[in-house]
């Protein structure tokens, strides 16, 4: 009897129930594509991130000081520590290495330039001198890191410095081609093809290609940028560099994390040690580069971390505003259908069904409701956020079914709770009144 | 005739005003449906307009984005080619109603010493304000903070002696500890200073040594020249394109340009946000929309007894109609009134909470909730046009 009274009312009256069902479908959609896209907003937009560059620098412990002015060592070559390029593949190695997303060594020398008049046409001398006018940086562009695990992983500089803008193409590994910042080409003529000797004095030099010039906004402006391992023949340190970016994805750091690790007891050390911040990924780093001091470009890292902060909180914001008004619409649309059951009720209760049994039976029906219309809702709301996520990252969120059990049980709730008032106005009802139609 | 017009307008409002008293319960209900409706959209529509607008101040984060350097970078030594003091008189404070900061430094390579150590090494002096370099040196840890302007300087400070902030590895080099006096040595002339803070930047900052911008001049003896200016300038990426174009114009001879790692990622991040922003606004306001849509209509369509009767003593289908379009109207205007000016409170207390300042009230949203509750609430009377057309006797035989 029970399960017939109930789909007796959904049957015979089709059009309400298929409108409080369009209410919290609709509702729960909004619910859903609001979570989905907040529980996975943060992950893309640490990538976004990463178009600012590296937010980790490696450079030898043993260093002497830096003399570094508008980005420009005026160290000389044989001053200072450097660090073996052999221990670069295992970053890869480390708990999160697959948060490291990129890493490019530089190793550079300063250099002067001069377009001698008896020169073929727009070819351009560099050759190393420590007052020079420009530098030589020896880096990655799209290198293939051999990993000890077998697999191989292509990174440089490519990747960790995604704000230089390169007319043409950047050089290829080893290839015996460079590009060159756009005021030293403006200054030497250069152009994109043209010839580059590096000068030696004991032999005829090296001659590379301008693949590209770039504008970086930095004093990379002013260099010449080509594979590392010709600079480093160049300079006579095989297999040596002087600095290291990594660029890796991080949380944003809390107070906990700015804890300094040596005073955490053991369970704090292996939460902090198992939380990406960029300070324990600097840590783990650390202890893979033997020689090597870790820094966070706190630039980057806290400036990343603070809006990262700031825009989750706001996303779970709007998310809470969409729930809370999707509820109160949901509610109040389940308190509409509650009310104009009256007569019913009374008929109900004139025939001898208690206030429980009738509260019973209308919770029944919402409830089918709200399973109904919150599944529909769910798939909704997936669309939706699919949709966002295709616009807006280019990626779409991963549905879960933690934000199912929660509209689930949000629109249980929300039904339940927007029903109750009538409710129990309704099991207070004397059937006569209402059957007289007072 | 106008007497009858009169008495039909006074029955008219008292139809309303009966329709209104007649269920207290349902009227509840559909006030509770718009004004929560007029709630989210008034404090998404508000909130949206100034988040966009504090995100552009958090980009403040990344500090210096703009950098004014000599008209070739190629300065084969750090004392080469220098800018003029008196550009930073062409910099204006404000850009488009957001401030701007400026800070100029020289830098040159002196012979440092501590009198905590017997060691002096080379490192690079930067002349700068030190009270400014925090704003400038966004994400830098000056431990302690240097005060700023204004606020009470602690003892060290108010020392005759100049003061200077020391970057953590130079520190390390020249064991340096906060109060501890520097000397440096360039070209035989020397000057020293007190230090007050040590930081930690990351970058090539820790390997550098801060102080007045007269002393490096001294030093450097170069006076009212400066190596290169950094400025902050918040705003969008468009306005910030905007300002550097403007400076540049000013000083043709100098180099002005953003720095890219910071104005591009910056651009990049804030049209992701407030694309992302926008479209999740916009799609809670229009399903919060239809949401209030489908509870009215569903109280709209139990409305089919009150249009029977009506039917049933002569009223025309046009004027039972009206009757219920005004009072979904004024419903609307209610909800729309109360829920507004709650969404609107309720943005403020959101801004206090995201941005740690309470989001300023814009007076235009309000109106706009208040239009768009009362179109949605017109809009979901509409069903009852199809009432319009049942039969009466049908209605009361209990029939439909």
């Amino acid at each position: 009897m029970f399960l017939r009274i109930v789909a007796d009312s959904f049957g015979r009256r089709p059009r309400h129930k298929l409108l409080t069902g369009a209410a919290l479908a609709l509702g729960m959609g909004v619910a859903t594509a609001a979570l989905s896209v907040s529980l996975d907003v943060g992950d893309r937009l640490a990538k976004e991130f990463r178009s600012l560059g590296a937010n980790l620098l490696v450079t030898p412990q043993a260093d002497s000081l830096p003399l570094e002015i508008g980005g420009v060592d005026y160290r000389p070559v044989n001053a200072g520590a450097y660090l073996p390029e052999a221990d670069l593949p295992k970053l890869k190695t480390i708990f999160w290495h697959n948060n490291v997303i990129g890493f490019s060594p530089f190793l550079e020398v300063r250099v002067s330039s001069s377009t001698p008049r008896w020169s073929p046409a727009s070819a351009i001398f560099v050759k190393s001198a420590a007052d020079g006018d420009a530098v030589l940086i020896g880096t990655w562009s799209n290198h293939p890191v051999a990993l000890p695990d077998g697999g191989k992983f292509i990174t440089g500089s490519q990747q960790t410095s995604p704000w230089w803008r390169v007319e043409g193409s950047w050089f290829q590994d080893g290839a015996g081609e460079c590009i060159v910042g756009k005021a030293f080409a403006d200054r030497n003529g250069v152009i994109i093809g043209s010839p580059l000797y590096l000068a030696t004095t004991s032999s005829d030099g090296l001659s590379l290609k301008v693949t590209g010039i770039f504008t970086s906004g930095g004093s990379e402006d002013n260099a010449v940028v080509t594979s590392l391992s010709i600079v480093q023949q160049y300079v006579g340190k095989p297999g040596q560099y002087r600095k290291l970016y990594v660029s890796a994805l991080t949380k944003p750091e809390d107070n906990f994390a700015r804890r300094d690790p040596k005073t955490m007891n053991a369970g704090e050390f292996e939460r902090w040690s198992c939380s990406p911040y960029v300070s324990s990924i600097a840590y783990s780093i650390k202890k893979v580069l033997p020689g090597a001091d870790v820094r966070v470009v706190r630039r980057v890292a806290d400036g990343e971390g603070q809006i990262l902060t700031r825009v989750r909180m706001l996303l779970w914001l709007v998310t809470g505003a969409a729930l809370l008004a999707a509820a109160l619409a949901v509610g109040a649309s389940s308190a509409a259908s509650v009310i104009e059951r009256r007569t019913e009720i009374g008929l109900m209760k004139a025939l001898g069904a208690g206030s429980g049994t009738v509260g019973f039976l209308l919770a029944a029906e919402q409830l089918l409701l709200a399973f109904v219309g919150g599944g529909a809702g769910y798939t909704i709301g997936i669309i939706l956020a699919r949709l966002l996520g295709e616009k807006i990252f280019g990626a779409v969120p991963e549905p879960s079914l933690i934000v199912f059990l929660v509209i689930i049980a949000l629109a249980t709730g929300v039904t339940l709770l927007g029903s109750a008032i009538p409710l129990r106005r309704a099991s207070r009802y004397e059937p006569a009144p209402i059957l007289r139609g007072e | 005739m106008a007497d009858r017009r009169a008495t039909n307008r006074a029955m008219f409002w008292r139809i309303i005003r009966r329709l209104f008293g007649a269920n207290r319960g349902r009227l509840f209900v559909m006030l509770l449906a718009l004004g929560s409706g007029a709630a989210v959209t008034a404090a998404l529509l508000n909130l949206q307009v100034d988040a966009k607008q504090r995100l552009t101040s958090e980009f403040r984060a990344f500090g210096a984005n703009v950098i004014i350097a000599p008209p070739n970078i190629s300065a084969s030594a750090a004392g080469n080619q220098l800018l003029s003091e008196s550009l930073m008189n062409k910099i204006p404070t404000e850009f488009e109603g957001r401030p701007i900061l400026a800070l100029p430094f020289l830098y040159l390579v002196a012979q440092a010493s501590s009198d905590t150590s017997q060691t002096s090494i080379q490192a690079v002096l930067a002349g700068t304000d030190i009270t400014h370099l925090p704003q400038i040196g966004a994400g830098w840890r000056f431990e302690p903070l240097v005060p700023a302007i204004g606020a009470s300087a602690p003892k060290l400070l108010t020392s005759m002696s100049p003061t200077c902030a020391v970057g953590v590895r130079a520190a390390e080099r020249l064991k340096a500890i906060l109060g501890a006096q520097l000397t440096f040595d360039n070209a035989g002339k020397r000057a020293s200073c007190d230090v007050v803070s040590v930081i930690t930047s990351g970058g090539p900052e820790d390997n550098q040594i801060f102080t007045d911008m007269a002393i490096a001049q001294e030093l450097a003896s170069l006076s009212s020249r400066v190596s290169l200016i950094l400025v902050s300038a918040e705003g969008t990426p468009g306005s910030i394109e905007r300002f550097i174009s403007t400076l540049a114009k000013s000083m043709p001879d100098a180099d002005v340009h953003g720095i890219r790692q910071f104005t591009e990622g910056e651009a990049k991040i804030y049209n992701r946000i407030s694309g992302l922003l926008t479209a999740t606004v916009a799609i809670v306001l229009a399903l919060t929309g239809l949401c209030v849509m489908a509870a009215m209509t569903n109280v709209a369509m139990e409305r089919k007894n009150d249009v029977g009767l009506m039917k049933a003593i002569g009223g025309s289908v046009r004027r039972v109609l009206r009757l219920f379009l005004a009072e979904a109207a004024l419903l609307g205007l209610a909800g729309g009134m109360i829920g507004g000016a709650a969404g609107i409170f309720l943005s403020i207390g959101l801004g206090k909470a995201v941005f740690g300042l309470a989001a300023r009230p814009r007076l235009i949203v309000y109106p706009v909730a208040v239009a768009l509750t009362i179109i949605v609430a017109i809009l979901s009377a509409y069903p009852l046009r199809r009432l319009a057309s049942i039969r009466p006797a049908s209605v009361f035989r209990g029939e439909a």
